[in-house]
């Protein structure tokens, strides 16, 4: 079978396994969409032209999917600096609830997309694999989805759209709040393709770095959403070293 | 002329194969023939139901159950529990899933050498984690995951979107916290010996489904014949953990 037979015959399937899901629960539709992961990235790593550039991102994704008359902003926090005081992003992206591509809702409000009491955080909010869908509908590809020995090469990743690319960037804990200003989790407030000059991953001195999430909620030894792990740099090739190409969450203030 | 085909196709292979030690070993491609011998296997999902709806024969039903899977995957040698409260009855005090199971951490029946060789030595169940016994655990979750939730036969079970039937509703009678009820409502099928009147607390395998990620206390089912489980989303299946 050639490859490109395989690659449609993937497709497929999960086409068949989406439409089965809905079928089987009976997910409600018709609601318009409030909540989204992009479907492709800034490209140019941790800079995303601050969150002015990350949230006109959003916004543009949206409209190009028939959704742009609500005001898009990515989920993103920035850190402490001077004259720049810290933003939480949980604080940037309105009320909720929430709704997906489908119309499945993605959480009721702040406290349950976030877990704010022992209860809620044990439960869980819905976002998974089957609702984290982008502003066109797809499931983002995530672990074993389609292994290669490249789907950590940016070269590889950015045209094979079905590799491994479920790291999107959030500079958040897991409250959805900043972290302190002292080390960088941020690519320096989403300025900066810098990586550090050593190798390693997550934040330290002199380490460029963002904190991501996992929409299919699988990695990191934890599938935390929006708080699982740091990148090995701000580089758009660093961040596929992870399994990552620089994806935003994009909720509807409105 | 075949002779030189098949050479040029193995020097592009040997090409291939020196780019691909260029890049760094990410987690996922590691190879399969690296399987750590399934008596290291410390947790798995039954590969098949009991089959008699809630009725399990009380817990020491569900636990033989477990060990007899589990023997027959190579991994007798352990002693194995069903991940199951009980409710308190008269002269009966409650169980709780969480105290039955020993104290972990669990290892997944697919683990590989290479897992704890290299980067996924953190790859395991630890109780607090699952449990989310702090808020800091509970809102970052753990390693409980379609990938890591296998029968111990190391296979996937059937969740939201795979083929029908569903089969990720996981018995365990448990609150999140992975205790018993407390209140006077049937969450274990009548302590799991009723195959009709009552109902259980399920969780899923997968994660996904009625609105939350509770692996071990999503919903009720809506009763306890096999015919009510299957309607609930499950066929009866149950988590086990080793305890040694």
């Amino acid at each position: 079978m050639s490859k490109a037979l395989i690659h449609a015959a993937i497709l497929a399937l999960s086409l068949l396994a989406a439409a089965t899901a809905r079928a089987q629960h009976g997910m409600p539709g018709g609601t318009p969409m409030t909540f989204f992961v992009t479907s492709k990235p800034i490209g140019d790593g941790g800079n995303l032209g601050g969150l002015a550039g990350a949230d006109a991102h959003c916004q543009n994704l949206a409209a190009a999917a028939g959704a742009g008359g609500r005001t898009w902003r990515a989920y993103l926090s920035t850190q402490d600096r001077p004259g720049a005081p810290a933003v939480s992003a949980r604080d940037r992206i309105g009320a909720g609830p929430w709704y997906n591509f489908d119309g499945v809702m993605i959480a009721r409000d702040l406290a349950h997309l976030h877990g704010d009491t022992i209860e809620l955080a044990r439960l869980g909010n819905n976002l998974n694999k089957r609702t984290g869908l982008t502003e066109k509908g797809q499931i983002v590809p995530g672990l074993n989805d389609y292994k290669h020995p490249r789907d950590t090469d940016w070269e590889y990743v950015k045209t094979t759209p079905y590799s491994n690319r479920h790291e999107v960037l959030t500079g958040s804990q897991l409250d959805g709040r900043e972290f302190p200003p002292d080390l960088d989790y941020t690519c320096e407030n989403w300025t900066s393709n810098r990586d550090p000059e050593a190798p390693g991953m997550g934040a330290g001195p002199n380490r460029p770095n963002a904190q991501i999430g996992f929409p299919d909620r699988n990695g990191g030894g934890n599938g935390s959403w929006n708080s699982s792990h740091g990148t090995t740099g701000c580089s758009q090739t660093a961040l596929v070293r992870t399994h990552g190409v620089g994806m935003l969450y994009c909720f509807a203030i409105n | 002329m075949r002779t030189v085909t098949v050479s040029i196709s193995l020097g592009s292979l040997f090409v291939l194969a020196a780019v691909n030690t260029a890049f760094a070993q990410p987690p996922d491609m590691l190879p399969d023939s690296e399987d750590v011998p399934s008596s290291l296997m410390t947790f798995f999902v039954t590969s098949a139901p009991i089959g008699d709806g809630g009725n399990l024969g009380g817990l020491s039903g569900a636990d033989a159950h477990c060990q007899d899977l589990a023997r027959a995957a190579g991994a007798g040698g352990k002693t194995w529990r069903a991940y199951l409260s009980t409710q308190a009855r008269p002269g009966q005090p409650a169980v709780n899933a969480r105290d039955r199971i020993g104290e972990g951490p669990w290892y997944y029946p697919r683990a590989k050498l290479l897992d704890y060789l290299n980067r996924r030595l953190d790859r395991s169940l630890h109780k607090s984690q699952i449990h989310g016994d702090t808020l800091e655990e509970a809102q970052r979750g753990s390693n409980m995951s379609k990938e890591f939730a296998l029968t111990e036969k190391g296979e996937y079970v059937n969740g939201v979107g795979d083929p029908l039937p569903t089969r990720h509703d996981m018995l365990t009678g448990s609150l999140p916290d992975g205790r018993a009820f407390t209140d006077d409502a049937d969450h274990t099928c009548n302590n799991w010996t009723s195959n009709g009147a009552g109902s259980a607390q399920v969780g899923h395998s997968d994660r996904i489904g009625n609105g939350n990620q509770s692996w071990n206390s999503s919903h009720a089912t809506t009763g306890c014949s096999q015919e009510d489980l299957i309607s609930s989303g499950g066929i009866g299946l149950f988590y086990c953990f080793a305890v040694d």
